[in-house]
């Protein structure tokens, strides 16, 4: 603030540099404002309240132990698992897509098409794929109709209707949902492979196997690095449409992540400080993706 | 980033340059590999199926499993009052993209081309506000945005949305104008277009690019997005359109061919955007690992 105010009586004689300065800040300042006002204020009150009884109204100082509190709460730990079971979809959120990005590369006939298609499921809510995945899953749904297909007639699954099995039908339904985004990053990273170094491979009588895992692969670490840290942070921060829609957090507290507790303990049970104190545990583990995120793209420039 | 800085050509798609068909794979292994995309497509296509198929059955075929009828598209705007919940949507997604585009377009410009002290720092801070989760800060925003009286109509949600948007637009729009010629600008300036004037008639117009990519990928967040919308807008008369859909499907009791039907309404205008787009979205998806 002290570059405006403090020369704001010598505006007129400004040296063209100042000015300059000047100019940038005030075009800087609507986005500094905004991304202070709605982030930056938010994350310190958080840190505040965390320590406190909050019900959005009133707050009562508490210090410390509503953080011991918190981690004796047993609901934390059961977010915390779910959250580390499911990171066990992230290999399969990587490489299918990576098989489809390699099998798109190949350009058979309609490859175009066959991409568009790929891709289409991106651009669509995952409130709305939520609600197709329980079509999918439910008694009556697709997944039944096709074991019985198989000719298993007397099995019958309900997935999302039991502890032991909701979580994988999440993780089965976020796989899905990662797909379009991952087979774009490989692909765009495939098209950036000199088909040369390919071609003297073959030349000098390396395999299919053997090029794709000593040239494509290498080559394509960066994206994968990238695709990488971007489904891992999805898993953290953009599954709770897909729980909204497919369990609400149960059976029991089977599919409630960290991200969906905090709704949770903020909107169901009213507890805003403990809310907050989640807010700031998954602030930290995001923050620890982030950082790897930011010396990929910084390495880069 | 140069690749953003070349005019938009039909052929700019991800992975375009083109290279002879492999001959060395046999007949049979190209038909394997026909046959894998045709399955992998049909997955893909697999919710669109759903939707389709699902919506075009009463409740009492859908439950029966047999029979079609326009019944649930007939119904559909008793149960969801979908043309005003699809107003919503689009308020809210162009109000926040323009709020966007405002904040992020000068920012960009000062960050790169008119820089002053500090920049470099006020950069990195706002670039890593990327990495903050909503949910992380969600009970004192709410509460903030609660307190300022905001969260009745679009206003709060615009806000919010402009706010996690912000710094993923303010870095595609510094790192896009670190590509512009100092020169260029100087020239503007000196010639008495003044700083507004520069960023008006000189950055806005190569700019056009980055805005694309700026308002396709967050027209398809905010478009897609439940959260923010189901809590910062309380009046029922102005709820999103995934917002409406989610309630619903929370609460168990509509009928499912309705909510079908309703979702394909949903998912029309973000996969129209995409189809028509993916270029652009591909360029932010790659952002600063694109070479």
């Amino acid at each position: 603030m002290n570059v405006v105010t403090s020369n704001a009586p010598r505006v007129r004689r400004m040296t063209l540099r100042r000015r300059r300065q000047v100019a940038g800040f005030l075009f800087a300042l609507p986005a500094i404002a905004l991304v202070v006002g709605f982030i930056g204020v938010p994350i310190g009150q958080a840190v505040y309240y965390s320590f406190t009884q909050w019900n959005g109204l009133t707050s009562t100082w508490i210090g410390a132990s509503t953080w011991t509190q918190a981690f004796h709460n047993s609901n934390l730990w059961t977010a915390l698992q779910n959250n580390a079971l499911l990171l066990l979809a992230v290999p399969f959120a990587l490489g299918l897509p990576l098989v489809i990005a390699v099998l798109l590369h190949q350009r058979v006939a309609g490859w175009r098409i066959f991409r568009s298609i790929y891709f289409l499921p991106t651009a669509i809510s995952w409130v709305v794929l939520g609600l197709v995945a329980e079509r999918f899953f439910a008694y009556q749904g697709t997944l039944n109709s096709i074991i019985h297909a198989l000719g298993f007639s007397h099995v019958n699954t309900n997935m999302l209707g039991y502890e032991s099995t909701a979580l994988s039908a999440l993780g089965i339904t976020f796989v899905f949902t990662m797909i379009g985004t991952n087979t774009m990053l490989f692909l765009t990273g495939l098209a950036t492979l000199d088909p040369s170094l390919e071609e003297a491979a073959r030349i000098d009588g390396a395999g299919r196997w053997r090029i794709f895992r000593s040239i494509t692969l290498p080559h394509l670490s960066r994206f994968i690095q990238l695709a990488f840290v971007m489904t891992v942070i999805a898993l953290f921060s953009a599954l709770f449409s897909l729980i909204f829609v497919m369990t609400g957090g149960g059976p029991g507290y089977a599919t409630t992540t960290m991200e969906f507790l905090i709704y949770q303990t903020g909107f169901n049970q009213g507890d805003f400080g403990t809310a907050a104190l989640y807010g700031l545990i998954l602030f930290v583990l995001t923050g620890i993706v982030g950082v790897v995120q930011l010396r990929l793209i910084g390495s880069n420039e | 980033m140069t690749s953003l800085l070349t005019p938009p050509r039909a052929s700019d798609s991800p992975d375009e340059p083109t290279r002879p068909p492999r001959a060395t794979r046999s007949k049979l292994g190209r038909w394997a590999l026909f046959f894998a995309m045709i399955v992998i497509a049909v997955i893909m296509l697999y919710p669109f199926w759903v939707m389709i198929v699902t919506s075009l059955k009463s409740e009492a075929q859908f439950l029966a499993g047999q029979g079609f009828s326009w019944l649930s598209w007939k119904n559909l705007s008793a149960t969801i009052p979908i043309g005003q919940e699809v107003l919503s949507s689009t308020i809210v997604c162009s109000a926040s993209i323009l709020v966007i585009l405002l904040v992020g377009l000068p920012a960009g410009f000062a960050f790169s081309k008119l820089r002053f002290r500090t920049s470099t720092a006020v950069f990195l801070v706002i670039v890593s506000a990327m990495m903050v989760p909503l949910q992380a800060i969600l009970m004192p925003e709410f509460v903030n945005v609660t307190k300022l009286g905001l969260t009745g109509g679009y206003w709060g949600a615009i806000l919010v949305y402009a706010a996690l948007g912000t710094p993923f637009s303010v870095f595609l729009f510094t790192t896009y104008f670190r590509g512009v010629p100092d020169e260029l600008i100087e020239a503007g300036i000196v010639d008495g277009l003044g700083y507004f004037g520069a960023l008006w008639r000189l950055v806005l117009p190569i700019a056009v690019p980055a805005i694309a990519t700026v308002t396709v990928l967050q027209f398809i967040q905010i478009w897609d997005d439940l959260l923010v919308g189901l809590l910062f807008i309380q009046n029922t008369s102005e709820r999103p359109i995934t917002v409406g859909l989610a309630v619903l499907a929370a609460g168990r009791t509509t009928s499912i061919p309705e909510l079908m039907a309703g979702s394909l309404i949903s998912a029309l205008p973000a996969m129209l955007v995409y189809l028509g787009f993916q270029r652009y979205l591909v360029k932010g998806l790659t952002m600063g690992i694109d070479r």
